[in-house]
């Protein structure tokens, strides 16, 4: 009977140190956790203003300038061409060793 | 111990009686412990609970400011014209003020435009514990106040709405107030339908973006043509778009003088009036593209139907006539082609008032109208639909519209009769509810062919808007604006009415100029032919191979 007890009495100071180590953990992953999220909310504020960042560099009345700038045009009609005459022009820059 | 031990079984043992006085009062200590020790615990929890609603109410009585994130705005193929950015926001304590008049003096060398006398009215009040200076300033703005070391003024991050592309279709997307709730625009249709989540922190929306019709690309080629033309011909206004005939989605839509989405305040000036969908017109010949189509389409005509349109046609007070008078009757086609007042008012009459107006309601022409974008002004009527309404209204005068809402009747016209529901959101995929048509596949075949007829014509009055290769077709319209004391004819509104390719017309384009001015290369003209006309020409050739749209060699060639 007293052996039960001194057992019981140890597994009760080994259940406490247990318990306090896990309060321990628990509070430590909780803090690394918000340390996280606040992580990732920093990112997902900076990924917002990079986007607005891109949206205004890549407005098109910006472009639209700076394209005629260097020259270049919106495309004119005999600028086009289907898709097996582009292959053919392909093919005969092949043959010629071009 | 007796010797039969027969008092050992009628009497305890003195050390039995001891041991068992000492279990009993071991027994009373650890039941007086556990007693007290969930006495304790109870006491313990009486006080949390009692504590935890006293800090509710001091929550409560806090100041909280909440504000809304929103969902970013994205164009057709997802590129961002709206978004939540976090702001700094300026707040005052005027319990920790030291100096009021040093505190509103200083704050106005950075920020010159705030109330003064209203801060200063504010911050007396030592009772309030919160008094807003100034929310969402930027980064810049919020150091330098930082930087004036001012007792009792402290800073708080919100979500404030940001407009990347700027001024770019600024009518549709609308503004938010101080809060980022939706005012106006596609804005406020993301509070009404969508959603958005109070918050009172910065904290950013997790909604999937909002998908627009628009294609950036495609409004800005508009709203460029739009501000080129406006210089060039002096006119005191212009608006336009562009419509998916198939899918009734608007690709593009402008109205100038342009709005900045960010300065909520111009939404309630009359000057930014959004001309396309909250101001209502007689948009004059461009009208007789569903008058014909009503004379087609009830059989009362044929393209090749030949009319006398020599005598102009007199109604009570009022003579109608041609703005080009042919002096020689005129058929059908030639009537679309040369705008024959006369000729659309006399078909217009041949149905009679009530088929005439049976026919516009079948439209939606004579109801309100709504979009995403919001209410479509409510057209104006005629008080008495009579003989000489039916004739007016038939080449596009007593009767004022939305353009918008014209250019989606056009585009069903030219949808095979189907009905076109303009909308401002993107549509996927599948297909539309099948509704009755409005007019026969014919008609509308026919209608095609007369808007190529009149760009293509060498005397027709849409020349100037072809553009070689992409099949172009349409009608001008040149409106005298109402004024005081009646119509002039010096101030008009020149609109032209586009659509392409015509052999199976996929856009619809509709150009409006007010009171433009004619120039040398247009010889003084100010008429539609001579301004809006070459403005859709020069927008088509923008726009078609963004949206796809095969020149005819290629077209041919696949």
């Amino acid at each position: 009977m007293r052996l039960l007890n001194i057992a019981a009495f140890f597994f009760a100071i080994t259940s406490a140190l247990l318990l306090y180590g896990l309060n321990y953990d628990t509070r430590r992953l909780e803090a690394e956790v918000q340390s996280k999220e606040r992580a990732a909310e920093r990112a997902r504020d900076d990924i917002a203003v990079l986007k607005a960042e891109r949206g205004t560099l890549a407005r098109p009345d910006r472009i639209d300038g700076l394209a005629r700038q260097i020259g270049l045009a919106p495309p004119r009609v005999d600028q086009f061409a289907n898709g097996r005459e582009v292959s053919d022009l392909g093919d005969q820059d092949r043959r010629n060793g071009r | 111990m007796a010797a039969d031990g027969t008092l050992a079984i009628g009497r305890p043992a003195p050390d039995d009686v001891r041991k068992r006085r000492t279990r009993s009062a071991t027994e009373t200590v650890v039941y007086g412990f556990l007693f007290f020790a969930f006495a304790e615990v109870a006491i313990h929890l009486l006080t949390l609970a009692a504590g935890h609603q006293s800090a509710v109410t001091l929550a409560v009585s806090e100041p909280v400011a909440t504000s809304f994130s929103r969902p970013d705005i994205v164009d057709r193929n997802g590129r961002l014209l709206a978004t939540d950015l976090e702001a700094p926001s300026i707040y005052a304590d005027p319990g920790v003020v030291l100096d009021r008049d040093e505190l509103v003096e200083k704050l106005a060398t950075v920020l010159p435009d705030i109330d003064q006398k209203e801060l200063l009215r504010a911050l007396s009040d030592r009772t309030r514990r919160f008094v807003w200076v100034r929310r969402g300033v930027s980064p810049k703005i919020a150091q330098r106040v930082h930087d004036l070391g001012l007792p009792g003024l402290s800073f708080r991050y919100e979500l404030k709405r940001a407009y990347p592309a700027g001024l770019l279709a600024g009518h549709v997307l609308g503004t938010v107030n101080v809060d980022n709730r939706g005012l106006t625009g596609i804005e406020k249709y993301i509070d009404e339908s969508i959603g958005t989540d109070p918050v009172h922190a910065a904290s950013l929306s997790t909604r999937m973006p909002v998908r627009l019709s628009l294609d950036i690309g495609v409004q800005h080629a508009l709203e460029d043509e739009l501000d080129d033309a406006e210089q060039k011909y002096r006119a005191a206004g212009s608006a336009g778009i562009v419509l998916n005939v198939k899918t009734g989605e608007v690709l593009a839509s402008a109205s100038t003088p342009r709005i900045n989405p960010a300065w909520p305040s111009q939404a309630h000036d009359d000057k930014y009036l959004d001309k396309m969908t909250a101001g209502t017109y007689e948009l004059g010949s461009v009208f007789k593209t569903l008058t014909i189509a009503m004379a087609l389409d009830e059989g009362l005509a044929k393209p090749d139907t030949v009319i006398d349109v020599r005598k102009p046609l007199e109604v009570g007070r009022f003579t109608v006539t041609d703005f080009h008078p042919a002096n020689r009757p005129l058929s059908v086609t030639e009537i679309f082609t040369h705008s024959s007042n006369i000729g659309a008012g006399m078909l217009a009459l041949q149905a009679g008032p009530d088929k005439f107006e049976a026919f516009l309601r079948k439209f939606g022409m004579l109801s309100p109208l709504k979009t995403e974008e919001g209410p479509v002004a409510a057209p104006q009527l005629p008080p008495k639909w009579g003989k000489a309404s039916t004739i007016t209204i038939s080449y596009g005068h007593g009767l004022a519209v939305a353009p918008l809402q014209f250019a989606a009747a056009t585009a069903s016209v030219l949808n095979d009769g189907k009905p076109v529901h303009p909308t401002f959101l993107k549509r996927y995929g599948g297909d539309q509810a099948a509704e009755k048509s409005l007019v026969t596949r014919t008609t509308s075949r026919d209608m095609a062919r007369l808007m190529r007829l009149n760009v293509t014509a060498p005397d027709g009055t849409g020349k100037e808007a072809d553009v070689p290769g992409y099949r172009v077709g349409g009608k001008t319209g040149t409106a005298d604006m109402p004024g005081r004391g009646g119509y002039s004819s010096k101030s008009v509104i020149s609109s032209f009415l586009g659509a392409f390719p015509m052999d199976d017309p996929q856009y619809v384009t509709f150009v409006i100029l007010f009171d433009p001015k004619g120039t040398a290369e247009t010889k003084g003209q100010h008429t539609a032919g001579y301004t809006a006309a070459p403005v859709t020409g020069r927008l088509i050739s923008r726009i078609a191979g963004q949206l796809g749209v095969a020149p005819t060699d290629v077209a041919a060639s696949q």
